[in-house]
């Protein structure tokens, strides 16, 4: 019961986000998207339905991995692991500078 | 009002309480481990490729409310002794509070772009530059954003990992 009201608070939360995002890209005039009245398909988008339909793009013919493109994902992993070992360095250092003052403090 | 003494028979709700507070445990720390390797996959869209960049980013979605749900409480709480706490607490709330806006508008721009998920579905939409950029820039501060909401709580996580590391099949941990 307590993940369920939790669950539609969250729903809630996100709804209010995205809708502010809409109200944004209505804002923008940059989007034919949103609760007001839809904007047709543009004709390229059209064209390529169409051409899903006919086979002639497969959608799903870069599905897998590709490991010739891993470098791809080196990189995405260095960034997290730059940007990880930065804010947990700074969190240490902080860490002994507050124990040491507590053991000074204690000492006097 | 007096509970009345404490008897052997108090202990099974107990250990009861204490293996669902583990389960709890077990279940974020493997349910964050999920999220982080999916966002670096959803991430790297060379890797993945459009299609499983698109449908990881969809599950990532659903995933992240079940994690959101289960950290409501944190929410709540931290919400309300905003004024009355100190600078970390605060700092970690606004960066968490950043990263869900920035990760909702993300996999939701991210949808409304969708060129392989969508069109599968049957569902076409019109193609919109706004939020194209809106998916360049919110990718962008995620990737910085997901890290640094990882690495806030190192010392949660290495204390949990230490746990699984001892942990013996056999014994109630």
């Amino acid at each position: 019961m307590k993940f369920l009201r939790h669950l539609t608070a969250v729903v809630l939360a996100v709804t209010v986000i995205v809708g502010l995002g809409m109200l944004w890209a209505h804002a923008s005039g940059g989007t034919g998207t949103g609760s007001g009245v839809r904007r047709a398909p543009s004709r390229e988008a059209l064209l390529r339905l169409e051409q899903i339909k006919a086979g002639v793009i497969r959608v799903d013919s870069d599905t897998g991995f590709s490991l010739a493109d891993a470098g791809d994902l080196i990189r995405t992993c260095v960034i997290e692991a730059v940007l990880a070992a930065v804010v947990i360095a700074v969190s240490a250092v902080r860490l002994r500078h507050r124990r040491m003052r507590r053991t000074a403090a204690a000492r006097a | 009002m007096n509970a009345g003494p404490r008897t052997s028979l108090a202990d099974p709700p107990v250990i009861a309480s204490r293996r669902r507070i583990l389960a709890r445990t077990r279940l974020d720390f493997w349910l964050d481990a999920l999220l982080l390797v999916a966002y670096t996959l959803a991430y790297s869209l060379g890797f993945t490729g459009i299609a499983t960049h698109e449908w990881l980013g969809i599950g990532l979605g659903v995933v992240l409310l079940v994690h959101l749900t289960l950290h409501w409480d944190w929410v709540i709480r931290t919400t309300r002794k905003l004024l009355r706490r100190g600078g970390r607490e605060r700092f970690v709330w606004l960066i968490n509070l950043l990263l869900l806006l920035s990760m909702t508008l993300c996999i939701a721009s991210g949808i409304l772009i969708s060129e392989v998920a969508l069109p599968e579905l049957g569902i076409t939409l019109p193609a919109s530059s706004f939020w194209r950029q809106m998916h360049g820039t919110t990718a962008t501060l995620t990737l910085i954003l997901v890290p640094i909401h990882a690495a806030l709580r190192w010392r949660w996580i290495v204390s949990v990992a230490r746990r699984f590391a001892a942990w013996r099949p056999g014994r109630s941990r």
